[in-house]
């Protein structure tokens, strides 16, 4: 079978001529815009596929995978009754951040359903309420590490898009803290409104006022005047030591 | 002169009652349908009981030896109670097997006419007997006591094996709204089982909830954590035949809320426990009540659930309800000795 794209004709939308089309989900429909096979030309709506919701497989190869971390030992142990999500801090900002579905995608390797929640999979702030809380000991906290391990394995491209912005953001951070010693929230909060694209907001009425004020009282002063803390030289090297390693580690496990 | 006791059904209930009031000394008459004692663990081998994993003969050997060393227990083998009437305060019963009937006077009696298992095959979504690799707790506890675990088949070890609860029970649609009890411990005890005699085979349990009620929880957290069986939330709603001599599941997780078919190389299905044709042919007979679900009815379900409606007759073990083995041995006790005072009262 030839197939062969045909890049000159204009075609509609993916799926447009499906009458219920607002029923199906965008990523479910399958379109090619220009396809020929065979020398008959089959472009849109005559190449359109609906896949299947149906889950047609459970991959216990992953589970093992996540058991053998030390994050995810405990997968296991998990019988969903929800109490991570119950006192998870972050779901109650974001629907989509769910530790105990998170969870059990994992248990049964269901990288289709996983992949749907690559930008949020990292938004565990850490607080670890979910571990103390769970009957079970399943240590939900560090199992969302685990769930970030896997999503960067498994999605790299993905996450390289839809966490761009997190991971230039990871790097002020990081930068200031080796370079400072600690946190300017300000200078954090400027330098990624630029990296989004965003920095015409820093120049609003409210953020104006507020300059002026923190100007006006001397905050805007001492900020200036913090130093970095005693004998950061030898911590700065023990945290470039670390960080070191952990990129020999992980590209020894890639 | 001795009290005469007629105790109906020789399982767990029944074995345990007669042994209990031929060691106080009564005449104990034993009717059993089978051509042989111990009920239905005996009848489908039973390898090991939960919730310690011990062996069934330790429990069932045990009473049935008992039993069988008492001078004064007669046991009727392949027989049944075929008449039966009140004689003032006692009971005339006819006892009939193939060569002869005979008629007894009694003080009191015990029934522990037990339970029947489910028949899967009654309800067709789950293809069972369609599909050799579609059985039942019951197959697979058979399976195990003759030491053959392999696929009905083609007798090849099996890679993935399927659980499926509440088979026949909490269904309006096959007739039994009840919970049965004790499968939720038996499918956890199998999948042990299972993952221990092929450390390879992935076991999955689809639950709607799971009751493994009191210590039996035990059984299922270990199932869990010692063993990985991965539990998935889900009735299944229809089993198909798929590629490479597979069987295919399809249902629903309620957790993600989307449709799954599943190939498995073996499914279990977990089906309960049910008062069997014997319920009402026994409460026909002796005059005692039946209840909705298609047991016998205790006259007061929490204060005296080893009695019938009527004085004199008792019941034990499953014939009022889905129990567990150890449950049926304990009322065979109670009604043991609720039997013997009504005997001794109205000398």
């Amino acid at each position: 079978m030839a197939l062969e794209k045909n890049e000159s004709r204009p075609v509609a939308e993916k799926g447009e001529h499906i009458i219920a089309r607002h029923l199906i989900d965008d990523d479910s429909i399958k379109e090619e815009k220009n396809l020929v096979i065979d020398g008959v030309d089959v472009s849109g709506r005559w190449n359109t596929f609906i896949l299947s919701r149906v889950d047609s497989e459970f991959d216990r190869s992953f589970f093992n995978e996540i058991k053998e971390t030390v994050v995810g030992s405990r997968i296991n142990r998990c019988w969903q009754c929800g109490m991570c999500t119950a006192s998870c801090t972050v779901t109650p900002l974001y629907r989509r951040f769910n530790p105990r579905a998170f969870i059990y995608m994992m248990q049964l390797g269901n990288l289709k359903e996983l992949k749907k929640y690559i930008d949020v999979a990292w938004r565990c702030v850490g607080c670890y309420k979910c571990s103390q809380r769970c009957p079970k000991q399943v240590n939900p906290a560090e199992m969302m590490e685990a769930l970030a391990l896997v999503v960067k394995k498994y999605f790299p491209e993905e996450v390289e898009t839809k966490l761009k912005l997190d991971e230039e953001v990871k790097k002020i951070y990081e930068d200031m803290i080796l370079g400072h010693g600690r946190l300017d929230l300000a200078k954090l909060h400027t330098s990624s409104m630029q990296k989004a694209g965003r920095a015409k907001e820093l120049l609003g009425r409210i953020e104006r006022d507020a300059i002026f004020k923190m100007a006006k009282d001397g905050r805007a002063f001492s900020i200036l005047k913090l130093g970095k803390p005693r004998g950061w030289g030898r911590s700065k090297d023990a945290i470039e030591n670390y960080l070191k390693n952990l990129k020999t580690i992980e590209r020894n496990t890639d | 002169m001795a009290e005469n006791i007629l105790v109906i059904g020789g399982g767990p209930a029944g074995l345990n009652a007669a042994t209990m009031l031929s060691e106080l000394g009564v005449n104990v008459t034993l009717v059993e349908r089978d051509s042989f004692l111990g009920g239905n663990p005996k009848k489908f081998k039973y390898k090991f009981l939960f919730p310690d994993m011990q062996p069934a003969d330790n429990v069932i050997g045990e009473l049935i030896k008992k039993a069988e060393a008492a001078g004064n227990i007669k046991v009727n083998y392949s027989s049944e109670v075929s008449d039966f009437k009140e004689n003032g305060k006692k009971f005339d019963a006819t006892i009939k097997s193939a060569d002869k009937s005979e008629i007894k006077t009694f003080d009191s009696v015990i029934v522990a006419t037990g339970f029947e298992h489910f028949d899967p095959a009654r309800d067709a979504k789950y293809s069972y007997q369609l599909f050799d690799d579609v059985i039942d707790i019951k197959d697979l506890e058979r399976m195990m006591g003759e030491n053959n675990l392999l696929r009905p088949s083609n007798g090849k070890p099996p890679k993935k094996v399927a659980f499926i609860l509440c088979v026949g029970s909490r269904d309006r649609h096959v007739g039994n709204q009840y919970c049965s009890r004790v499968c939720c411990t038996v499918s956890v005890k199998q999948a042990i089982e299972l993952r221990e005699h092929f450390p390879d085979c992935e076991a999955y349990i689809f639950y709607m909830d799971i009751r493994t009620y009191g210590f039996f929880e035990d059984l299922y957290w270990k199932s869990m954590e010692e063993y990985d069986v991965q539990i998935v939330k889900g009735r299944v709603a229809e089993i198909t035949s798929g590629p490479d001599n597979t069987v295919v599941c399809k249902g629903e997780d309620t957790l993600l809320r989307g449709p799954f078919e599943i190939q498995f190389d073996m499914v279990v299905l977990a089906s309960g426990m049910e008062g069997g044709p014997q319920s009402p042919e026994i409460s026909k007979k002796l005059g005692i009540e039946l209840d909705e679900h298609g047991f016998l009815k205790p006259e007061n379900v929490t204060l005296s659930p080893f009695k019938s409606n009527k004085d004199g007759i008792f019941l034990a073990g499953a014939c009022t309800g889905p129990k567990a083995i150890s449950d049926s041995i304990t009322e065979g006790a109670a009604a043991a000795m609720n039997a013997y005072t009504y005997a001794v009262k109205n000398r």
